[in-house]
This record gives structure tokens, C-alpha cells and sequence, in this order.
């Protein structure tokens, strides 16, 4: 930690985390209630759960995002935060604002629109938070004069995830168009802003921990976004396969989502490249384990798992059913979910004080029951889906005999997911045991050189 | 290629494709009204949206295929079944499924007559927009057989059904008729579109039997659909649909012991389980 103001990332990532169980908790009880029977049908049925498991999941990714800008911006910028104490009134407004519609979903208070049912009062307070961040970030960029192009990068597409929420603010009459601007919000976050993001997290990582330099990995992070949007933009066209819209959308989506892998492909040649070339000496490995995992991972999530089923063709028959969960749940996972626990782990050694010296194999363990978990998960989700497709759409089975008929694989989700959960509950246990510093350390363990990147290869 | 030029083209591209995203929504809201039916939009469809938002039914249900996993998909239901099912299934989906069969079950929604209409007339706008053709082929809740054939398999006796009482919905009741009478009504006819076994599909049966009435060509003594259906019980020569498959010399192939075996409030209450296939 190079700023003292760097430490408010400290408490945004203990939120995050400790939603990100959460978040696991009310999945591994939706998962359980696929299994079925369940018995708390009458108090605790499948929409409630589920609702706060997806909820829960952009809380946290959210809360990890503006920690990690609140981590990244001073170092970038070489500044404190314009104010720390806005910082804190921010977290605590957005936590608030998370948890207590996490409460009123336990007693069906949402507008039950996909993934936006918060109530209106909280979309209100969260666009709030929105404009309290950007306004401190963007004060303490300006009092600093200095502004790299990957924070430029990161600070836009916050921006734009700000200014991308205010169409789920309105309600249409007509359903048709109320999908046609969910996806306004959640596919243009998804597949474009939020790939700006992450982008810019990698660049930041990469430099960092690879000693790449920077003016190369700036140019190319140009490259990663201009791709980024030319497939993602348009790739907005696959969720509006079949759903009430003019059918030039169909050949649109098919195309330009079969373009949004080529980003993807770009992201993980970028991490590689930079890898070679650097031949790592950074000592935080455990954080290059999760940087590069999270490309490798949302390469095969996010790219070939979409690709996989949107083909119109292919969608015609796949959609709707276990498919796209299978594709939801490693994209996200692999994207973004990956690319926090990234950013928390490199923070991670310079904002606590360690209770042991050396390498953490807890850390170790966590990263590998995680991924194990979560491929594994994928899979169950892939075969159970690819068979309710055969059944129920092909061989023509009602919906309730197919779902009887592939039990197995709601078996198999269940082990990989507790196997995912041990992985999640390790990092939080990890993270916990150290004692986070509030001052700037005299002797910096980690500070390698004077401008912050890693020492070339000895 | 320098920072500049890169820099250019995420620019350029994000824009081109910024610029075409805008236009063909501009120009997809010039068809939003003839594709979605928009005139048909009432009042109640505006309410039964309302519905199927605050009971959060899309956190199970999908609806267009855009929801959860966890409950069918409701785009067609209401050309599948009729208000009256409809209506009796959301006031208590328990009378309909059984968990112990399932494994899962819908609560009950505790939804008021009102809400009930109003999401009917919802889900019954939703199943006349344009989906392209989607779903291929009709995505149904429980089709009872578990594929044609298979009860005949060795340890498969019995079509899973749950347990009737008698203060059960009439058409609960004939579900279990259907499945339960011997010989059992399922063993030849499906209720899904298209499925011909040694009987004709009854999927849409109603509408089919409405549309015989009033075509003139029906020769039986029954006034209305449900008397048609009744009478195709009871009676099964009585009026004959052309054709070699399902008779020959103007008699059913179809057992006529029905009138014998089962009562008349059994009979009614088969009755009202296909009147519901619409």
C-alpha cells in the first residue's frame, strides 16, 4: 500500500466476500431445491432464493469493482483519494442499499423484472452511490493531473455502467419492449462496459505483476476494447432471438455473437504474451494464478460456452433451458467473479498484515477448489441441459417428466457446487486471518521499485 | 500500429456499432406494434403484467424462454389450456401435482380472482406475439407417459399420478381418470400436438370439438363441445371422423364399455379435464 487512502479497498473487499458467500449459500439452496422435494416450499420457495442469489452476485462484483478502482486510481494517479470520508459514506449507502433488498426478496418486495427487480427506492439509491464514486474518483484524477489510459479506460466504463442502469428505471406497457431495454442494462454491462473493466484491471494487473511495459500493454488494451464493442454492441441482438422483435435480429445476433469470442481470444493472448515476455518475478503468484485463470476462465465461459448455443439455429432449440445456465454461471464466474478475486488477492499482502510468512497454500487450495468446482458445475449444468433439450423439445416429453428423468446430473451439480463452496469459504477464511493496516508500512515487502512494477526476470 | 491508431480504432469501431444499434432500434419500434399485437394490449393484460411481476413469477417461470430453469415455460400455455384450467390450477397448483411424483411443486400464490383474470389475459397476449416460430415444437408441462411404450417396459406399471380426494378440482379428478380408467385412456391417445397413437392426439380437443359443432358436418345428437366429448365417451360410434385410421365400417375402434365402467361423475369430471385442452 504506496496511499494511505488505499486501505478504504480493505473494507469494500470484506463486504464483497462476505456477500460472495452469501451468494453461495442461497445457490447451493436453489441447487438443492432442483433435487427436490423441498421443504420449505411454503417459506423459502425456488423464486426467492434464486432472485437473491443473482442479486447478491452483482452486489458483490460491484462492491469488488469500486474497491478496486478505490485500490488502483491513487497508485495510477500518484494521489490520495479526494475523500476517504465520501468513500466510506458510499460503501455504507450501497451495502445498505444491497442488503436490505436482499430482505425485502424474502418477502416478495421486487418488481420481478430479470435481474433488476430491485424496488425503485433502491435503484434511486444506487444510482446515487453511482454518482458519489464517480464523483470522487474523478475529483481525485483531476487533483492529480496525472491519468493513465488504463484507469482512462476503467473510469469510462464505470461511467457507462452508471449511465447504462438508467433504462431500468422506466416501465413499458408493452413486455416486448421492456426486454428489448433489460438488455440495454444487463447485456451492455455483461458483454461491453464490464469487459472495459476487467480489461482494465488486467492491464493494470499485468503490468504489475509481469514488469511488461506499459506503453504496449496500454496499446493493446485499445485494441481488446475496440473489439470488445464491435461484437458486444450488436451481439445485444441474441437475447432478442424469439421474443417479439423484428427477425433482422436473428442473422445480427448470429453474427456478431459469434464475434464476441475474438475479444475474449485477445484478452487471455494478451495475459500470455505478457507472461513470456516477462518471465515473472513478482512474488505474489497466487495473484497471477487468479489474473490468468480469469482469462482462461471467461475465455471458456463468456466465449465458447456463448458461442455454443447462439447460433439462431441452435438457440431455436436450446433456449430457455439448463443451457443457458450452464453458460450464465462460468461466464460471470470466469469474467468477472475471477477477475475481483484477482485484484483482492494482489492487494491483498500489502494492505494486511500477514499471520505467517511466505506463501499462503490456503490461498492455493481456495483457487483450485474454486475452478475445480465451478468446471465442474458447468459440466453438470452442460449435460443436464443438452439432455432436457433432447427430451423435452425433441422427443417431446412434458417439462416436469424430463426434469425427473435427469436427476443425475442435479446430483453432480450439488457435489461440485459444495466443492465451490469450500473453495469460496477458504478465501474468506483467508482473507479474515489478516489484520488489515491502516497506515502506509515503512519497509514495503512488496514495494519492488520506485515506479511500482515488478523487477525484470534475474 | 501505434497507441494512437489503436486508440482510433476502439473509437471508430464503438461508434459504427453504437450508431447502427440506434438505428435498427429506431426502426424496431415502427414494428413493436404490429408484431406484438399492441391494440390488443387492454387494461387487464397492463394489470396481469403487473402480476406476473409482483408474485416474481419469472424467478421460476420462463416466459418468450427468458426467466429461470426451474418451472415450464408459459409463451403458449394459454393456447394449450383453457381459463377454466387455468383459472383452478393457480388458485391451488397442488390439486394438479403432486411433489412426491415431481420432486417439485408451485406454492400456492394465495392470487385473487381478479389477479387470476388479469394474468390469464396477460399470458393469453403473450401467446399471440410474434416469436418467430418459437418454440419448434410445443414445450409442455407433463405429457403423463413417460415416452409411447413405455409402461410396457418390465418394472414400469403405472404412470406416476397423485392421489385424488374428493374435494378436488373436477378436472384433477379426470386427470386421474384419464390415467386411471380401464382401460386407461392414455394408453392410446396423448394429450401432446401431433402425437397419434392408436387413438387421435386429444391436445386442443375443445377447440376441435367447437369447431365440429358448427361446421354442419357432425351427425351425433350432441348440442355443444362438452357434449361432444361426452358423447365420444359413452357413445364412441356415434359420430365418426373420416378416415381409415381409428374406425372401420362406421364403428369405432375405440372399447365402448366406457358408459359401463366408469360413473357419471367420472364422466364429467373427464369431461372437464379435456374441455381444458383448448
Amino acid at each position: 500500500m504506496r496511499y494511505q487512502s488505499q486501505s478504504v479497498a480493505y473494507w469494500y473487499f470484506a463486504v464483497a466476500i462476505v456477500l460472495f458467500g452469501l451468494q453461495i449459500v442461497f445457490g447451493l439452496l436453489s441447487a438443492a431445491k432442483y433435487l427436490g422435494p423441498d421443504p420449505l416450499l411454503d417459506v423459502l420457495p425456488f423464486d426467492v432464493t434464486k432472485v437473491i442469489h443473482t442479486n447478491l452476485l452483482i452486489v458483490w462484483v460491484l462492491l469488488g469493482f469500486m474497491g478496486a478502482t478505490y485500490w488502483l486510481v491513487p497508485e495510477e494517479s500518484r494521489t490520495e483519494l479526494h475523500s476517504v470520508k465520501l468513500a466510506y459514506v458510499q460503501l455504507v449507502l450501497f451495502t445498505v442499499t444491497g442488503v436490505t433488498a436482499v430482505i425485502g426478496y424474502l418477502f416478495r418486495y421486487g418488481t420481478g423484472n430479470k435481474l433488476l427487480e430491485q424496488p425503485l427506492p433502491h435503484k434511486l439509491a444506487i444510482v446515487a452511490t453511482m454518482l458519489i464514486f464517480l464523483y470522487n474518483v474523478g475529483m481525485t484524477i483531476r487533483k492529480a493531473g496525472r491519468f493513465t489510459v488504463t484507469e482512462g479506460v476503467l473510469v469510462l466504463g464505470l461511467a457507462a455502467s452508471a449511465v447504462l442502469y438508467l433504462p431500468a428505471l422506466f416501465e413499458f406497457e408493452n413486455y416486448t419492449i421492456s426486454i428489448f431495454y433489460r438488455w440495454w442494462t444487463i447485456h451492455l454491462w455483461v458483454e461491453g462496459v464490464w469487459m472495459m473493466i476487467m480489461g482494465s484491471f488486467l492491464a493494470y494487473l499485468l503490468i504489475r505483476l509481469s514488469g511488461v511495459d506499459r506503453e504496449v500493454m496500454e496499446k493493446w488494451l485499445y485494441v481488446i476494447v475496440g473489439l470488445v464493442f464491435i461484437a458486444g454492441i450488436l451481439g445485444t441482438a441474441h437475447h432478442y432471438y424469439w421474443v417479439g422483435v423484428p427477425s433482422y435480429w436473428l442473422p445480427i445476433g448470429g453474427f456478431f455473437s459469434a464475434l464476441e469470442p475474438v475479444a475474449l481470444v485477445g484478452m487471455a493472448a494478451y495475459a500470455y504474451f505478457a507472461l513470456r515476455r516477462a518471465g515473472l518475478s513478482h512474488p505474489n503468484k497466487l495473484a497471477l494464478h487468479w489474473t490468468i485463470g480469469s482469462t482462461v476462465f471467461a475465455l471458456f465461459g463468456a466465449g465458447l460456452l456463448g458461442l455454443s448455443h447462439t447460433w439462431p439455429a441452435v438457440n431455436r432449440w436450446t433456449h430457455g433451458t439448463l443451457v443457458t445456465a450452464m453458460h450464465g454461471h462460468s461466464a460471470f464466474y470466469g469474467a468477472y467473479a475471477m477477475i475481483v478475486l484477482a485484484m483482492i488477492t494482489y492487494a491483498l499482502p500489502t494492505m494486511t498484515r500477514s499471520p505467517h510468512e511466505g506463501e499462503s497454500y490456503l490461498g492455493y487450495a481456495a483457487f483450485w477448489l474454486q475452478i475445480a468446482g465451478m468446471f465442474g458445475m458447468t459440466l453438470s449444468f452442460a449435460t443436464a441441459g443438452v439432455a432436457q433439450v433432447y427430451l423435452e423439445r425433441i422427443v417431446g416429453l412434458g417439462y416436469l417428466d424430463t426434469q425427473l428423468k435427469i436427476q443425475v446430473h442435479f446430483l453432480m451439480l450439488i457435489l461440485t457446487a459444495s466443492i465451490f463452496a469450500i473453495g469460496v469459504g477458504l478465501f474468506i477464511y483467508d482473507f479474515f486471518r489478516r489484520v488489515p493496516l491502516t497506515e502506509v508500512a515503512a519497509d514495503e515487502a512488496v514495494e519492488l521499485s520506485a515506479s511500482g512494477e515488478a523487477q525484470p526476470a534475474g | 500500429m501505434t497507441t494512437r491508431q489503436a486508440r482510433m480504432f476502439a473509437i471508430a469501431s464503438t461508434a459504427i456499432a453504437a450508431l447502427v444499434f440506434l438505428i435498427l432500434t429506431v426502426h424496431s419500434h415502427t414494428r413493436f406494434p404490429a408484431l406484438t399485437n399492441a391494440e390488443a394490449i387492454t387494461p387487464a393484460v397492463v394489470a396481469g403484467k403487473d402480476v406476473w411481476h409482483r408474485y416474481n413469477c419469472i424467478n421460476c417461470h420462463t416466459l418468450f424462454g427468458e426467466g429461470a430453469y426451474y418451472a415450464p415455460d408459459l409463451t403458449k400455455i394459454a393456447q394449450l389450456r383453457g381459463d377454466a384450467y387455468l383459472t383452478a390450477y393457480m388458485r391451488d397448483p397442488g390439486q394438479f401435482y403432486d411433489e412426491r411424483v415431481h420432486r417439485r411443486l408451485m406454492p400456492k400464490q394465495n392470487l385473487s380472482d381478479q389477479e387470476i383474470a388479469d394474468l390469464i389475459a396477460f399470458l393469453s397476449w403473450a401467446s399471440n406475439v410474434d416469436t418467430q416460430g418459437w418454440p419448434p415444437r410445443p414445450i409442455l408441462v407433463a405429457t403423463g407417459l413417460a415416452a409411447p411404450g413405455a409402461a410396457e417396459q418390465p418394472g414400469v406399471t403405472a404412470v406416476p399420478t397423485r392421489p385424488v380426494s374428493p374435494e378436488d378440482d373436477p378436472i384433477a379428478a379426470g386427470e386421474n381418470v384419464f390415467k386411471n380408467a380401464t382401460p386407461a385412456c392414455l394408453a392410446c391417445h396423448s394429450t401432446t400436438p401431433g402425437v397419434n397413437l392408436a387413438g387421435p392426439s386429444l391436445a386442443g380437443i375443445a377447440s376441435r370439438a367447437e369447431e365440429l359443432i358448427a361446421s354442419g358436418e357432425y351427425t351425433g345428437e350432441a348440442e355443444d363441445a362438452a357434449g361432444y366429448i361426452r358423447e365420444s365417451i359413452v357413445a364412441p360410434s356415434a359420430h365418426i371422423i373420416p378416415g381409415a385410421m381409428y374406425s372401420a365400417g362406421g364403428m369405432s375402434f375405440m372399447p365402448a364399455t366406457y358408459a359401463e365402467s366408469l360413473s357419471d361423475e367420472e364422466i364429467d369430471q373427464l369431461v372437464a379435464y379435456l374441455m381444458s385442452f383448448r
